[in-house]
């Protein structure tokens, strides 16, 4: 992409207010006498409206936590997330209901998410019917028109999900999730479960969907280069935190906190040349337990050009601003280039 | 051939991992072997009685599973479950079992080996699960090891890891390394040799760098280009493979992808393409192959990836019927909009 096509986007996301602001967000899970789970601790990150931004890191990081916080379907310990002006987590009952309506999901395993027992009319047809949209005859309609819009046949509508493929059942749910014309999607590993050739055909018609529909993704997935791929920005966590944002094009070039490097290094390229020359940064020992996460910087722990004690180990870094654009938390972010 | 890295790479139900179960005399029933040879070392595997081929699994040919957990005994120690596998043959002699059992975990870069013997399989993560499964594979210096998507259950900082050493123990031991995977990065770190399968035969194969350049089967240069890539142009729209992976009861007649094939002919429908040569060593099944569709059919531009996009071909009166039915009907069609 050249540079004057990465300025016009980065202007259109720049100007307009956040569609989703997420402050402070903090989710512990009791684990009875040996503590809590920090499993989202103090994340703050905004959305602009047409943007999708991937979430990214290893399992156990709390990035599905964090997508089921913004979507409400868990409450926060503390922290707000601010959906087109509103506090979600303040929200209750119906108002939170109402408010729900604009915020879908889409879900790792498209054979656990769709009920086998409902036809896939049905099960399309649930949170209209849920909200009073369509009665009767109109049902039929809508349903036929979303399932034409995810690229099934629209006379399936009377099937059952075990009559599907893997792909074309997350294409199911990707109808489900946009009945109710919701701005903002979260999409939980929407590919990871997909043959390869069919997860090309789901990423190209979330992409199509999102031009057509004017939607606003969050994209979680361990695979980066997915991530990247369909993302205008990348959010990178660990443990529990987010440790870089940087808008994807510029994501591969450079980083600014080293764990992000590491895991680009580790990633297979599909090129027998480009992998004879790759270098791997090999993190020492394992993710620490998110019961008892490390002092300080969370990732000094395995950090290759960690300072311990000083400052690494006793000061937490902020997510700051590095370069136009690019947000770390890392003391030493000039010399991730030396890793 | 010994000593080789050879990966074998396709969809879910391509046929891979029964490939694999079927070297070591594993397939369940009501699946059986019906027909070929499977020749180890001069031997066939498959007339072998069941008490032979009994003696070459896990001392000859050795496998590891996607599953590192599911494959260990949860109520036995990891370090036991390792000198069983040594004891069950009697390749290595019994006083130096329990010694080379911890060695192995040290091989395999288990810190702390001589205490982490004495763990159970739930107190090691999935990393290193992988690990003592490669270090059992390994007990009995076995001139094969097949391993069946080894890291698609881990992270890819571990995945990185794992890859790493099995690369390293090829070059160390000598020992032989299937890898069976539906990740192409995957082979292309690891592999010298690739050979990809598509509803169940082998559509092509060759030096890894060769495929990788120059694929030669429409499968494979599809593949190749759906899959997006962290050093490449994020903007660029992925060349998805239409259609579904057929149906492998009622397989179409023909070539098996044409259902799927932007370059396919007439002759694709009638007749099944045997591999043959394409160049030095790479050997492809396929009637057009990948040089025609690039002289003739402008595959270097090709944006449209529907079946028969390229080449105009629809599919022939009475196969249509067949090909198009209610699994693969979404994309065969195309979206309807």
């Amino acid at each position: 992409m050249s540079s004057a096509t990465l300025d016009a986007e980065r202007q259109r996301l720049g100007t307009e207010e956040p569609l989703l602001r997420v402050v402070e967000v903090v989710k512990h899970f009791h684990a009875g006498v040996i503590g809590s789970v920090k499993a989202v601790d103090g994340v703050s990150f905004d959305i602009r409206p047409g943007e999708t931004v991937g979430l990214v890191g290893e399992s156990g990081c709390g990035k599905s936590t964090l997508g089921r916080l913004i979507t409400q379907l868990i409450p926060a310990t503390s922290g707000q997330v601010v959906f087109d002006g509103v506090d979600i987590t303040k929200l209750r009952g119906e108002k939170l209901r109402q408010q729900r309506k604009q915020l879908q999901m889409i879900f790792q395993d498209p054979f656990a998410s769709l009920d086998p027992r409902m036809t896939v009319g049905d099960i399309i047809a649930e949170p209209l019917e849920n909200f009073g949209l369509v009665t009767g005859r109109q049902k039929d309609a809508r349903v036929q028109e979303l399932l034409r819009v995810v690229g099934l046949n629209p006379y399936f509508n009377n099937r059952y999900p075990h009559e599907f493929s893997g792909g074309q059942r997350q294409r199911i749910g990707i109808a489900r999730s946009l009945g109710l014309n919701p701005k903002l999607i979260v999409c939980d590993e929407p590919v990871s479960a997909l043959d390869v050739s069919i997860q090309a055909q789901i990423i190209n018609l979330l992409e199509d969907l999102q031009r057509e529909f004017k939607l606003t993704y969050i994209f979680i997935a361990h695979d980066l280069s997915v991530v990247r791929h369909i993302s205008n920005r990348v959010m990178v966590m660990y443990l529990g935190k987010i440790v870089e944002i940087s808008p994807s094009q510029e994501l591969y070039d450079s980083q600014e906190h080293p764990y992000t490097k590491a895991l680009l290094s580790a990633i297979p390229v599909p090129n027998p040349r480009v992998e004879s020359q790759r270098r791997l940064i090999e993190l020492s020992g394992e993710i620490p337990s998110p019961l008892n996460p490390p002092s300080g910087c969370r990732f000094h722990t395995r950090c290759p050009i960690a300072k311990v004690p000083t400052p690494c180990a006793d000061t937490e870094p902020p997510l700051e601003q590095k370069a136009p654009g690019r947000f770390a938390a890392c003391h030493f972010s000039e010399r991730v280039r030396t890793v | 051939m010994p000593g080789e890295t050879l990966g074998l790479v396709g969809e879910s139900g391509c046929g891979k991992s029964v490939t694999a179960l079927s070297i070591l005399g594993l397939v369940q029933r009501p699946g059986r072997i019906v027909g070929g040879k499977i020749l180890f070392k001069g031997e066939d595997l498959v007339r072998m009685p069941v008490d032979e081929l009994r003696d070459i699994r896990g001392r000859d040919i050795a496998m590891i599973f996607q599953d590192p957990l599911s494959s260990l005994n949860p109520v036995l120690k990891v370090g036991f479950q390792i000198d069983e596998a040594m004891q069950a043959h009697d390749k290595i002699p019994k006083d130096q079992i329990e010694r080379r059992g911890v060695d192995l975990l040290k091989e395999v870069r288990v810190p702390d080996a001589a205490r982490r013997a004495n763990d159970y399989p739930h107190q090691f993560s999935g990393g290193m699960r992988q690990r003592a499964m490669i270090a059992m594979g390994l007990s009995n210096r076995p001139e094969i090891l097949i391993a069946d998507e080894p890291t698609t259950a881990l992270d890819v900082t571990v995945q990185a890891q794992i890859l790493e050493l099995l690369r390293d123990l090829n070059e160390a031991t000598g020992t032989s390394i299937m890898l069976i995977t539906h990740n192409l990065g995957v082979v292309a770190g690891l592999c010298k040799r690739v050979i990809v399968m598509y509803a169940g035969e082998i559509v092509e194969q060759g030096p890894v760098e060769q495929i990788f350049e120059s694929p030669q089967h429409p499968y494979t240069w599809s593949l190749l280009r759906s899959i997006p890539r962290i050093d490449a142009d994020r903007r660029e729209r992925l060349r998805s493979i239409e259609g579904l992976p057929p149906d492998l009861i009622q397989l179409p007649p023909g070539c098996k992808f044409s259902p799927r094939c932007p370059y396919r002919i007439e002759r694709c429908f009638r007749d099944d393409p045997q591999l043959k040569e394409v160049a030095p060593s790479q050997e492809a099944a396929c009637w057009v192959t990948m040089k025609r569709a690039y002289a003739e059919m402008g595959a270097a531009t090709i944006t449209d990836t529907r079946p028969g996009a390229a080449s105009g071909v629809r599919p022939p009166k009475g196969v249509a019927a067949k090909v198009v039915d209610a699994r693969t009907i979404d994309a065969a069609e195309g979206p309807v909009r």
